[in-house]
């Protein structure tokens, strides 16, 4: 079974229920960026996460952010 | 036709006279001044440190009508934040403990640190181009935190003086309840949570009940009949207190107040408790210590008192805190929490709950007695005949007497003794005379006299 899909650039598919998410879950970010989740404050709305790949912005590789949930398109590819 | 009044105007309250106009309880522009003239100013009680003891820990309180966040955060600093989004002012926590890493608002997703800190914003990037100043949208913190003994307080006002020199003497008393029996500092924990619940009266009839009212305890005398006591009969154990000089002492220029028992130099610990041995032990070993290394401060046993303006204590039998939360002129919102000893065997903390329980609380028999009291009061007080006319606080007025002293012990504030007199009602006009001082002045330069003593009292 394909992996969940949300809102991407162009495109709309189910929403991600992120408070479902454990640490260590890779996620896939619009735009294309890929990261792991550090820690889920299971608010339904945010994630800690650190960037794996950024072909936007390359610099941040290896950071951590919050991520919106809006903003993870793809879990566990 | 009578006068008519508006909002607070100074007269209502008369303590030459020692009369009390009703309108204070019941009118609801008096009400709205109250909120920015005491609550916005004054120091008000937030929880206790034992409810918030890891990082990320929170506890959802109340500054007179608004919701506040306690929270310790991940660097173990705590702090007191208004519950309110700065997006839009939605409540950012509706929880009424927890521990968490964020604070996110439901409405829009802007998400705050436990620092207070604004973290995270939907579409920083994409909606506000990166240009949002994060730093200047952080959650509201309070002006002013101080932990005392375990306690936590804040006031919105930056210039109130530090919460020591607002307690003043006060502290002495306060610090009964504080401190675990034995007398160590602050050696208290919450048990279990906190007891919240609505009184239909205003939340100044709970507050100067605690300041002091032993003329009301015809009112428990079913309770004292039932015998919910810890020794099976009355309410409370006091045999040594039939011994002690019955007292009102108040702080005029902090508007604190107590009522307090002073015993003699050398009385034995009599038995207390007696439902159970090992609660029994428990406490006359607790008391031995506490009279042997409090000295004369040991002979003093408080009973209720209310620090200005709404946060109550009984230091024991039972030992709790009230927080009496305005709620409209017409409805208080009642939060009672229940401490014990950190250090007491858990036979006695689970002997204390379930006395507590009996006494106090919304299911307890003698603060539903009270309740009675004030929710018919307060509605036979809000008519417009009623209201013309005051209520009486002139017992013991002009009997009070400054360095009271006793068996060579002397006590700070203005004192009542009342072992002959049974009762009084100056800790009561103590309440509404700070009450109508911040009612009435503009700065805490006002307010805080003890700075600017009168020329004859410096001389004195």
């Amino acid at each position: 079974m394909a992996p969940p899909r949300a809102e991407s650039s162009g495109r709309v598919s189910d929403p991600i229920n992120i408070r479902a998410l454990p640490p260590g879950t890779r996620i896939t970010l619009a735009g294309g960026a890929e990261a792991e989740i550090v820690s889920n404050p299971a608010d339904g709305v945010w994630l800690f996460a650190r960037y794996l790949s950024s072909p936007q912005d390359p610099a941040l590789i290896g950071q951590e952010e919050m991520i919106f949930a809006a903003d993870v398109v793809e879990v566990g590819r | 036709m009578t006068e008519r009044t508006i909002g607070y105007r100074p007269g209502l309250v008369d303590l030459a006279s020692g009369q009390i106009s009703r309108e204070i309880f019941v009118n609801e522009e008096i009400y709205a001044e109250e909120q920015e003239r005491i609550f916005a100013r004054a120091w008000l009680f937030i929880g206790h440190e034992s409810q918030i003891p890891n990082p990320g820990d929170y506890f959802v309180s109340r500054m007179g009508e608004e919701s506040v966040l306690l929270c310790r955060d991940r660097a173990g600093e705590v702090h007191v934040f208004l519950n309110s989004c700065r997006h839009r002012g939605m409540k950012v926590c509706r929880y009424d403990e927890g521990n968490t890493t964020v604070f996110t608002c439901p409405y829009h997703g802007w998400s705050y640190g436990t620092d207070g800190r604004l973290i995270g914003v939907p579409f920083f990037r994409e909606a506000y181009h990166s240009t949002l100043d994060r730093a200047q949208w952080g959650l509201v913190e309070v002006a002013q935190i101080a932990r005392h003994k375990g306690s936590v307080w804040a006031t919105w006002d930056p210039a109130a003086p530090p919460f020591r020199e607002y307690l003043g003497d006060f502290s002495h008393y306060l610090d009964q309840t504080l401190d675990s029996w034995e007398g160590g500092d602050g050696g208290t924990e919450i048990l279990g949570g906190v007891q919240k619940w609505l009184v239909p009266c205003n939340w100044k009839f709970p507050a100067e009940n605690f300041s002091g009212d032993s003329y009301h305890n015809i009112s428990h005398r079913s309770v004292d009949l039932v015998g919910v006591g810890p020794s099976g009969s009355g309410r409370r154990d006091m045999p040594e207190l039939q011994l002690a000089r019955k007292l009102h002492i108040a702080i005029p220029d902090r508007g604190h107040q107590t009522t307090a028992y002073l015993l003699p130099s050398a009385v034995p610990v009599p038995p207390g408790y007696r439902q159970s041995s090992i609660v029994s032990d428990y406490f006359r070993h607790c008391e031995e210590v506490r009279r042997r290394q409090r000295g004369e401060w040991g002979r003093l046993i408080t009973l209720v008192g209310e620090v200005f303006p709404s946060m109550a204590y009984l230091s024991r039998q039972p030992r709790t805190i009230a927080v009496w939360h305005p709620k409209g002129a017409h409805q208080t919102e009642v939060w009672r929490w229940y401490l014990v000893d950190k250090a007491a065997p858990a036979e006695v903390k689970s002997f204390l709950r379930d006395y507590y329980l009996r006494y106090s609380g919304p299911a307890g028999m003698t603060e539903q007695d009270d309740m009675e009291n004030w929710n018919y009061a307060h509605a036979a007080s809000r008519g417009t005949i009623a209201r013309r006319f005051p209520y009486s606080y002139e017992q013991g007025l002009g009997t009070e007497v400054e360095n009271y002293e006793w068996e060579g012990f002397r006590l700070p504030g203005s004192v009542v003794d009342l072992t002959k007199a049974t009762s009084s009602e100056h800790n009561l006009r103590n309440l509404y005379r700070r009450w109508a001082q911040f009612m009435e002045a503009d700065s805490w330069a006002e307010l805080a006299g003890w700075r600017h003593p009168a020329p004859r009292a410096a001389a004195e």
